[in-house]
């Protein structure tokens, strides 16, 4: 009895060590793998940190002897960033509110309801990503302004009305790997072909919608192009098109712009971290009834 | 499930109800002044920052005309040096939702300025004022009066007095030669500390090559024939001389001159942390230095023996899109603009150059040396007919790029340049001869 | 074959009707934003246009200069297909890799997760210089690690045979943004399936591949395409850092629609250009999709009845 405890007790110590040793292994590893990615983060900090004619003497250095922190609030009064931000903002939203529309009930159709032509119009979906913006640029931008919501944020707001294909794309691959048996017995409980999407389907997409509600924020707060062409008042102006001012024809002001890169960075990382939660933790459960 | 989407859809609603008040309380101010604007007209001006006129100046600029000009308001909108290009494009290409007043920095703009002719006619406007140089090259296309000039600017080598001093060696006086040029660069550098004499030439066929001789051109002047041009031996001498300048030590490496010269604007970073000796700035640049209080000096490009001098000027050209809806006012706001008031207004407040020789003796700090020095630059023959103002002087300078990425980074001998230099002319001729035909001169 | 719409039963009808509602926002989207659009860009590439002066029709021209007589056009060509050739197995490894990495539950992921992302927050401008001063050939970080071991690391950028392989391993940093999507397809396999792997006594090698690949195919069917139509679209790395050079080793397919388009206009050109890139895209695509056949595991398609 005794030798028996024993072993018993000497196998679980041994399978708690390799756990912690483990855990220490892979928290090690992040741990590089952190250094490595906070490396540019860094300089960039440094960067910002410093005065302008500073930054490309030589010896370079990491800790600049003073710190600039006045550097932030000149990038924000030198442009006005903040209210570009929310500007920047303000569209993001009425995109997501646009694409959480469009895109379930579009990819919906692709996914599971059966019509003629499905699988041309599926790759004119796919097509349509292969098109470089630059080539679409003038004949967009004479529409628009024909339509006379030229400087306004319609032009940057009506695609997601009408759905990104690469959300469209993603949401139909999610929901192809969604049983059919959910959509039967719906079904049968007298359940309508919309009903099944809206009671059903959607709320185990939720992983899938908070990429898509993800990227739309990433995607807008870095947009260039499309701000730049639609709008001229300096007032509406987003944010990269802010950061864009830090530099002049003849030279750059590259601590105010990194400082300023860096405070416009913050937000997005912050809504991304929070975002996790609905990515990973509550498992979705893929509905495998009895 | 059913409490999880309402936490979302609260946080949607906040996030927009505080977004829209930002948006809002940004709209408000356009909504003011529109109602203001009902009997006015609104000029749309879309301009840049730059060292010698800034956000503020302009702004400060627009109300000053404002003042004197009630029943017309400019609505400016700032763009950013990249953007603008192809803002303009884009606009001026749909041949709708066009500027008033802008920068026609791009030749191939040029078919959509407005004529001034009949205005300038009218109003007798006095043209003679500018300097003669820039109104023949830079404002006339195809026998119009496409636009004004604002401002001068030159390309000019700037030289750090300290890291002179450091090294003994003597200023650059402004008969220097290229010669000259190369030995005082390699006497300056201290690669120990990361110094260099000076930096990698971003391309040929400026200044200096123009110094070689007058056949050192890509092309001859009537824009006809590339051979006996790209290939003389002025040209050939001008790419020996860049060859052994490469060679010589006394410049960054190439990878040094794309990581630490920012953005296509001159190596000014490196100037001002005192790690080039000299560099080929330009006016704006002149005014960062003097803003930072560096110790410097201004000398012109280096020259050739006694052959006629030459400088890379330029001056802005402001021009009326044709699509205007308002000629009139947007010709009273640029003659204002362009002319002695504006110009003047930006000098006092600004650190513009300006075009206009009555206003630019005025000039404040016409006594400093590097003003002086500028202005004794711009005495010299103007290379700005050439590129930039030549629509097809871009399309061919692409084709003979990669002999230039060979010699920056020592894939060929020096032998083999002249060879080169032949080959590449049938295709430079090529370019040449399809580019003209969309030539709008 | 197919039956004739006329036998059709009438729910099948019904069906095909809310598909096309259901997909009516994107159809219009399509139309207006995207279908004449292309149709004005088919038309300016068999002309001579400026953009500022009136188009003029010259038939095939642009499209026979393109292939016999432009030394750049294939070199555009060469370039883009190396790139696409070399990053693609890259980001797509890498990218399931970080994901399984990123899934494991170990404290503090949240943290490293979104660290992970922080790259792709960085716009395409701002990570290109970030690269160009990790790679820095004296003083970069890359070429010092490598002296510390007694390698001379190459001029990377700035060497005609390293550039693309450079520009290709900047894909690296772009893989966070992929892990992500891995993760959301990692979330919906079954946890049971695992439990029952275990209790069978496969270790995580076999899981891996008769588990966790399989089931994750849909989405590595999605990021392939994608992953491949932004490969072939290449730009902003050239265009920042090594502007197509050295030696037009890194000279992309959109760099020089770029410069044909907006530094030398010759739009006309450039239109046809991007018509070829988008066939060439297209064809890449639908083999893809062709073979997704044989690779790709549904659970819920209607093949699975």
């Amino acid at each position: 009895m005794k030798t028996q405890t024993q072993t018993i007790s000497a196998v679980i110590r041994k399978h708690k060590i390799r756990q912690v040793r483990k855990s220490i292994l892979t928290h090690m590893f992040m741990i590089t793998l952190t250094l490595i990615f906070l490396v540019p983060i860094f300089w960039m900090l440094s960067t910002a940190l410093k005065t302008r004619w500073e930054i490309f003497v030589w010896p370079t250095t990491w800790i600049p002897k003073v710190l600039h922190w006045e550097n932030f609030s000149d990038a924000f009064t030198r442009v006005p960033m903040l209210r570009f931000m929310g500007n920047t903002l303000f569209i993001i939203v009425v995109k997501i509110i646009g694409e959480l529309l469009a895109v379930p009930l579009i990819a919906y159709g692709f996914a599971r309801l059966r019509f003629p032509g499905k699988k041309v119009l599926f790759l004119l979906v796919i097509s349509t990503m292969m098109i470089p913006l630059q080539t679409k640029l003038i004949p967009l931008f004479t529409m628009y302004v024909k339509l006379g919501l030229n400087d306004t944020y319609w032009p940057l707001i009506l695609p997601a009305f009408t759905g990104t294909p690469f959300f469209i794309f993603l949401l139909i691959q999610y929901m192809k790997t969604l049983p059919r048996d959910l959509d039967d017995a719906a079904k049968i409980d007298g359940v309508g072909t919309f009903g099944i999407l809206y009671r059903i389907l959607l709320p185990l997409c939720i992983p899938a919608l908070t990429i898509i509600v993800t990227y739309t924020f990433l995607w807008t707060w870095n947009e260039f192009l499309q701000p730049l062409i639609y709008l001229s008042t300096y007032e509406k102006f987003t944010i990269q098109l802010g950061l864009e001012m830090f530099k002049g024809i003849w030279s750059v002001e590259w601590n105010l712009l990194m400082a300023a890169t860096l405070a416009t960075m913050l937000p997005v990382l912050l809504m991304y971290f929070f975002a996790q939660k609905k990515l990973i933790g509550g498992i979705a459960s893929v509905g495998l009834k009895g | 499930m059913k409490r999880e989407t309402r936490k979302i859809v609260m946080a949607l609603a906040i996030l927009l109800c505080m977004s829209t008040f930002l948006f809002a309380a940004g709209q408000k101010e356009t909504v003011a002044t529109d109602a203001k604007k009902a009997e006015v007209v609104t000029l749309e001006w879309w301009t840049w920052n730059s060292e010698e006129y800034d956000e503020a100046v302009q702004r400060s600029l627009v109300k000053e005309f404002e003042a004197s000009h009630p029943n017309i308001k400019i609505n400016m909108t700032l763009l950013p040096t990249k953007g603008f290009e192809t803002k303009m494009t884009t606009a001026l290409g749909a041949g709708v939702g066009g500027p008033d007043v802008a920068f026609f920095s791009i030749s191939s703009w040029f078919p959509k300025a407005l004529d001034l002719g009949p205005y300038i006619e009218r109003d007798t406007f006095d043209t003679g004022m500018y300097y003669e140089g820039f109104w023949d090259t830079k404002t006339q296309f195809n026998g119009t009066t496409i636009g004004l000039p604002l401002g001068v600017g030159a390309s000019l080598v700037m030289y750090n007095k300290d890291l002179f001093d450091a090294a003994g060696v003597a200023y650059p006086t402004s008969d220097w030669t290229t010669q000259e040029y190369l030995e005082i660069a390699k006497k300056v550098a201290n690669p120990a500390k990361k110094i260099w004499g000076c930096e990698i030439l971003t391309r040929p066929f400026r200044a200096i090559w123009y110094n070689y001789g007058p056949n050192a051109r890509l092309y001859s002047m009537d824009s006809t024939t590339v051979d006996g041009y790209l290939n003389s031996p002025e040209s050939l001498s001008a790419y020996g001389w860049f060859y052994d300048l490469m060679r010589s030590g006394a410049t960054p490496s190439v990878s040094d001159m794309s990581t630490l010269s920012t953005e296509n604007t001159g190596p000014i970073d490196l100037f001002m942390a005192d790690r080039l000796a000299m560099a080929t700035l330009n006016q704006g640049h002149m005014l960062d230095a003097v803003r930072a209080g560096k110790n410097f000096g201004v000398v012109r490009e280096p020259g050739v023996g006694n052959n006629q001098r030459h400088v890379n000027a330029w001056s802005m050209l402001v021009s009326i899109w044709e699509g205007t809806k308002h000629p009139e006012e947007a010709w009273t706001f640029l003659k204002w603009y362009v002319g002695p008031e504006g110009q003047k207004f930006l000098m006092d407040n600004g650190n513009l150059f300006p075009s206009i020789e009555t206003v630019a003796v005025q000039y404040k700090d016409a006594d400093k040396d590097y003003v002086k020095g500028f202005l004794e630059i711009l005495n010299d023959k103007q290379v700005a007919i050439w590129r930039g103002s030549h629509p097809s002087g871009t399309k061919v300078e692409a084709t003979i790029k990669d002999l230039w990425d060979m010699i920056k980074l020592g894939t060929i001998k020096k032998s083999e340049i002249k060879r080169e230099l032949d080959k590449l002319v049938p295709r430079a001729q090529e370019t040449l001869d399809e580019a003209k035909k969309t030539l709008l001169y | 074959m197919r039956r004739p719409w006329k036998n059709r039963s009438q729910a099948e009808v019904k069906e095909a009707i809310c598909g096309y509602i259901s997909i009516s926002p994107w159809l219009f989207g399509f139309v207006i934003l995207t279908f004449i659009p292309i149709l004005s860009t088919i038309y300016y590439s068999f002309t001579r246009w400026t953009i500022m002066d009136a188009p003029v029709w010259i038939g095939m021209e642009n499209y026979v200069r393109m292939f016999t007589n432009d030394p750049l056009f294939y070199q555009a060509i060469k370039a883009t297909g190396l790139y696409v050739a070399m990053s693609l197995p890259i980001v797509i490894v890498f990218g399931v890799l970080l994901s399984l990495l990123l899934n494991m539950k170990i404290k503090g992921m949240n943290f490293y997760r979104t660290l992970f992302y922080i790259p792709a927050v960085i716009s395409g401008v701002s990570i290109a210089m970030l690269w160009t001063w990790l790679l820095q050939p004296d003083v970069g970080i890359v070429n010092t690690l490598l002296a510390l071991v007694g390698i001379e690391g190459p001029k990377w950028f700035w060497d005609p045979k390293w550039a693309l392989p450079s520009v290709a391993s900047m894909s690296l940093w772009k893989v966070g943004g992929s892990a992500v999507i891995y993760l959301a397809g990692l979330q919906n396999i079954p946890p049971q399936l695992y439990e029952a792997a275990k209790i069978d006594g496969a270790g995580k090698v076999r899981t891996f591949f008769t588990i966790t690949l399989p089931l994750l195919t849909p989405t590595l069917f999605f990021q392939l395409i994608i992953q491949m139509i932004e490969a072939f679209k290449v730009f902003t790395e050239a265009f920042v850092i090594t502007k197509g050079g050295p030696l037009k080793a890194t000279y992309f397919y959109l760099l020089y629609f770029y410069e044909e388009g907006f530094q030398h206009f010759n739009t006309g050109y450039a239109s046809a250009l991007i018509l070829v890139l988008v066939v060439v895209i297209m064809s890449m695509t639908m083999l893809v999709n062709y073979t997704s056949n044989r690779w790709v595991y549904y659970e819920g398609d209607e093949k699975a009845k």
